[in-house]
């Protein structure tokens, strides 16, 4: 609790901790690992990789996933991509930034970071991840993390995942001085797009591949959670709007940069009833009786009370941070802040030991030791991903793991 | 006329599948508890494995086979058979197993081997079972699950099409013209039911197809053993509803299956 304050502005929030029913947290408790064994930097750190026999096999047979859409460094850590969203074209967008980004000269910092986002035990897949290093240009080291977690349908998600680093670009290129006016204005700018996006002239008839096909007025009642990470050299600044949710892992304490906006939250029910608005029981605590969630992109029927406006918190980076872990509530419904922070913790101080033999599966994408870091977050990422699946997370499962350590 | 053969060569058909399928069961079950003998390499004992899953899989394209071509004689059978308990039956899709239920069946056992194992996978032990999806496996299994949803999606609703159209013209019509004489034998309605069963042969041949090609594509994204766990898994979750199905219907006194 006390890294709550650690340089973190909370905005409007008074409140640190999310409302929780004591019957879930107790099973939380029940749920979280006892203990870890693990013993950093014992022998069997830093042995070599393996040879990679299986994987041609496997690429052979099925159809390999199609590359990420950046140039830096990812290969094999972004992992999966929304099915229904693979034969729509729009997603697999071409950004400029990328050219700059491997022409460029002297590299500033690079991030490492994995990935996963898994449809799960869901039958639709609604999350959306984005990942674009280096987003406004390739020296100011900004890079941009954002998870979405849509509901109602996969289209707001899917436009957030495609637009919101641009808008922020744009924003951040205003000269602005204030991260958080820069992403308060993004937020309420991308809100606007999604609103006004099926009404538009060329609608979204053309690119609707999602299950409402954009028909009003079903798709009023769509939205989407947005946590977004602009990580620089200096800070971490986070915007959050739902209840997906930011943790930073801090010397192995789990700090989260945002807090869910629950309808239950204090301060949110308040905002909701000054609004007019109401907070009803069904189905745990829902705005209206419907959405459970207090803030988020779209869902303009449930405005004012459900708002896009996001907390931005702004914490300066130290040379204690591990890691920055972003996920939907896939994850955190089911592992612990705790939890999530000590396995990714864990992934990254071990280097990959060797695998036995017989499991080349298990082994296939260390390229080179420049990438044996990226490595380990996407191997925090699908752990923490398989751990969700084991508790028997019923939702999408949407895991970002940045490496946040100087000088790896 | 043929028809009490017919039951009879169904029946066998489902009573040598499951025969079958404990039979490789047990294979499965040897293999995975001998212990890796130490004379043989890694290479030789993945060639092993590999050969097992592709007998499995032979095992399950031959009955898939069999029971299409008695199906092409009398369809509705599998889609309501009496050879299964009532239990198996309100579990079926399409005459089988939803596709996607092996899946769900992965996830599940991915879980449940890294939940008892966190702790000594995080110390680096590897022991290449279910629970040590790759990223890259783990990619291509949700691939899988994305196209599967979609093609269920398809075939159900086709399904549906066909249920509809029971109600909808030529039988509809022949029915409300004729009084009350519709307990006879009509050839126009057996006319429209015979292409009605055609379509189903059509959809129980789809359906099989898409559990087949689920069931090899995702033999091809695990590795060996982990199939194999798989396949055992799989065929114990299979023999087990069955048993517990035909002794629900003892208990209810539903008889002779």
């Amino acid at each position: 609790m006390a890294g709550m304050c650690y340089g973190v502005n909370m905005g409007e929030t008074e409140t640190s901790t999310p409302v929780e029913p004591s019957s879930k947290s107790a099973r939380r408790r029940r749920m979280e690992i006892h203990q870890f064994n693990f013993v950093p930097n014992d022998s069997a750190v830093a042995p070599p990789p393996l040879p990679k026999k299986k994987r041609q096999r496997i690429e052979t047979v099925v159809d390999p996933v199609p590359p990420p859409p950046r140039s830096c460094g990812v290969e094999g850590n972004v992992l999966t991509t929304v099915p229904e969203e693979e034969d729509e074209g729009s997603t697999t967008t071409t950004f400029d930034l990328s050219a700059t980004t491997s022409n460029d000269v002297v590299p500033t910092e690079r991030p490492k970071f994995g990935m996963t986002s898994v449809c799960g035990r869901r039958r639709d897949m609604e999350d959306s991840v984005a990942i674009h290093p280096s987003f406004c240009d390739s020296r100011s080291g900004l890079h941009f993390f954002g998870v979405y977690d849509g509901h109602g349908c996969s289209h707001v998600a899917t436009k957030c995942k495609d637009r919101m680093h641009e808008i922020v670009r744009d924003e951040y290129g205003t000269g602005e001085l204030s991260w958080e006016h820069t992403m308060n204005q993004s937020f309420s700018k991308m809100d606007k797009e999604v609103t006004d996006w099926p009404r538009g002239a060329n609608g979204g008839a053309a690119s609707s591949s999602c299950r409402c096909e954009l028909q009003t007025p079903h798709c009023d009642a769509v939205g989407s959670t947005a946590v977004v990470a602009v990580v620089t050299p200096e800070k971490i600044v986070v915007s959050n709007c739902g209840d997906s949710r930011a943790v930073l892992c801090r010397n192995g304490v789990a700090i989260p940069l945002s807090v869910d906006h629950k309808p239950d939250r204090p301060d949110e029910l308040n905002r909701i009833q000054d609004a007019g608005g109401r907070v009803i029981f069904w189905d745990g605590p829902r705005v209206l009786g419907v959405l459970a969630m207090s803030r988020a992109i779209g869902d303009n029927y449930l405005k004012p009370y459900v708002i896009p406006e996001p907390e931005v918190t702004i914490t300066d980076r130290t040379v204690e941070d591990e890691c920055l872990i972003l996920a939907s509530d896939g994850l955190w419904d089911v592992v612990s802040n705790e939890t999530a922070c000590g396995v990714a913790r864990m992934c990254l101080q071990s280097r990959r030991p060797p695998s036995p033999p017989r499991s080349p599966g298990s082994d296939v994408n260390v390229t080179d030791a420049g990438e044996s870091s990226d490595r380990a977050c996407s191997d925090a990422a699908i752990l923490l991903t398989k751990l969700a699946l084991a508790r028997h997370s019923t939702d999408n499962v949407s895991v970002v793991v940045v490496d946040l350590r100087r000088g790896q | 006329m043929a028809s009490s053969s017919d039951q009879v060569r169904e029946h066998s058909c489902f009573q040598e599948w499951i025969a079958q399928q404990e039979c490789d069961l047990s294979e499965l079950l040897h293999y995975m508890e001998a212990p890796a003998n130490s004379d043989e390499t890694s290479a030789a004992r993945e060639v092993c494995l590999r050969q097992l899953v592709d007998k499995n899989i032979r095992h399950f394209q031959a009955y898939s086979e069999k029971r299409i071509r008695l199906a092409r004689d009398d369809v509705s059978p599998f889609f309501s058979p009496t050879w299964c308990s009532i239990f198996e039956n309100s579990l079926l899709w399409l005459g089988g197993c939803r596709p996607t239920l092996l899946i769900r069946l992965v996830y599940a056992l991915c879980g449940l081997q890294i939940e008892s194992q966190l702790d000594k996978f995080l110390e680096g032990i590897r022991t290449g079972n279910l629970g040590e999806l790759s990223a890259r496996q783990l990619s291509l299994i949700n691939d899988l699950q994305g196209r599967t949803i979609k093609e269920e999606g398809r075939l159900s609703s086709c399904v549906a099409s066909l249920q509809e159209k029971i109600g909808d013209q030529p039988i509809a019509t022949i029915v409300n013209e004729s009084s009350s004489e519709f307990l006879e034998p009509n050839a126009k309605v057996d006319e429209a039911l015979d292409e009605h069963e055609q379509s189903m042969v059509s959809m129980l041949e789809e359906a099989d197809r898409l559990r087949m090609k689920t069931l090899k594509e995702l033999m091809n994204i695990l590795t060996p053993l982990q199939a194999v766990n798989f396949l055992a898994a799989s065929k114990k979750l299979h023999l087990c509803v069955h048993a517990c199905g035909k002794r629900r219907d003892r208990f209810h006194g539903r008889r002779g299956k």
